[in-house]
């Protein structure tokens, strides 16, 4: 066999995710470089394209025949068909389970963030949450965000990795119900940080505001009222 | 797979008995248990139902795509039963694996044949290694402490089989 050189960082990093050999942890950082990084996404796709056929190298088994109207009987009526809960539905299921997860993340960032002294539990139901996905792309949360009603701030967390373009800067925005969004200020890749919010904005972090992230020339969008670059991340703020 | 997504029983139903027989291989192959494979393919269908309309046939073929979701459903399943289930796996594990050299010397042409190839270059610790981690989801440290062998040697056994995998299947 042909030696080659060893692979890079980026392609060792995407085979072992494509592989199956990473850490939980790892697993996570990998999704959420893939989600972020185009070139990274396509290296996993075609590591996992290269490995697939390990799985035709098994004798294939048929399965019960009862099995077809099993998952006939489970499966959820789509969206197009017109009928009850559809893709929409699961589109919503599978953020809100990712908020969940994302949610505890949020907590834990906003009790590590809270001087001892002033520890105290929000009012049940006020404390809300928003985990930022693309909005295209595969549904891994790139921002956290949680508005905390007691200290009146948002704390938000970036997972996107540092490094990748010093050109531009994300920007942070609310959309409520009016549909006007209003600037927040600028979250660092990987940086987590608490934003004190005025008092003008506080009725507009209501359940059900969107919070998205632009991307930006450094100094931000150059309106005070809309995003000027294309927006890389948007969620809705929910109850945890 | 647009047909899928629009809502069509049958369009899945047609995907379903043109890959239920490799898939409900992949859940066994992982799981060892029939039960198991027969609840994770489910969920799996059900998953390519519901997940249709993200299926982009510019990044991914469908069984590249359906295999994936299959056995990363196997895999949590895997997990989820706790670290006794990796020290069981073991004889399962030989047996199977003996299964796979077998078959694969039946495989003349194709993409799996050529991956077969490439892999069967590999010394047996490399092979055995990646064979593990794909069907098991063995972290690092599990691989390591099943292959009684040191974390950093499993790692680059792993990267340089990757590697020469790699170098073998585009030359």
């Amino acid at each position: 066999m042909s030696e080659r050189p060893d692979l890079t960082e980026a392609e060792a990093f995407a085979a072992e995710h494509a592989l199956g050999v990473l850490s939980a942890e790892e697993r996570r950082q990998a999704e959420v470089r893939a989600a972020a990084d185009p070139a990274f996404a396509v290296l996993v796709d075609a590591w996992r394209a290269r490995l697939t056929p390990l799985v035709e190298g098994i004798a294939p088994a048929t399965a019960p025949a009862g099995l077809w109207p099993r998952i006939e009987r489970a499966l959820p009526a789509n969206d197009n068909s017109g009928v009850g809960r559809g893709a929409g539905f699961w589109r919503r299921a599978t953020v809100a389970s990712l908020s969940l997860a994302a949610a505890s993340l949020a907590v834990a960032v906003m009790l590590a963030n809270r001087p001892p002294v002033l520890v105290q539990p929000p009012a049940p139901g006020q404390l809300l949450n928003a985990s930022l996905v693309s909005p295209s792309g595969a549904p891994v949360p790139l921002f956290v965000a949680a508005y905390d009603p007691v200290r009146k701030a948002l704390i938000v967390t970036s997972l996107v990795q540092p490094g990748g373009d010093p050109a531009h800067v994300h920007e942070l925005w609310v959309i409520p119900a009016d549909g006007k969004p209003r600037p927040l200020g600028f979250i660092e890749p990987g940086k987590t940080k608490s934003m004190p919010m005025p008092q003008s904005l506080l009725s507009s972090l209501a359940e059900g505001a969107a919070i998205a992230v632009s991307v930006e020339p450094p100094g931000g969008s150059p309106k005070i009222d809309a995003p000027s670059g294309p927006i890389a991340a948007v969620g809705k703020l929910s109850k945890i | 797979m647009t047909r899928i997504a629009a809502g069509e029983r049958a369009a899945l139903q047609q995907l379903y008995d043109a890959t239920s027989a490799k898939l409900f291989a992949v859940c066994l192959r992982i799981l060892s248990d029939r039960e198991d494979a027969e609840d994770i393919l489910q969920e799996v269908y059900v998953t390519i139902w519901r997940r249709a309309d993200r299926f982009d046939s510019g990044r991914a073929g469908v069984m590249t795509w359906a295999s994936t979701i299959a056995r990363n459903r196997a895999i949590d399943r895997l997990r989820a039963r706790g670290p006794m289930a990796y020290a069981e796996q073991v004889d399962d594990l030989q047996i199977a694996d003996s299964a796979v050299g077998a078959e694969a010397l039946l495989v003349t042409a194709g993409e799996n044949g050529r991956l077969q190839d490439c892999l069967s270059q590999l010394d047996d610790r490399t092979q055995r290694a990646i064979r593990t981690a794909f069907f098991e989801g063995l972290a690092y440290a599990a691989l390591a402490s099943r292959m009684d062998a040191p974390l950093g040697t499993v790692k680059s056994w792993i990267r340089r089989g990757l590697a020469r995998l790699k170098g073998c299947l585009e030359p």
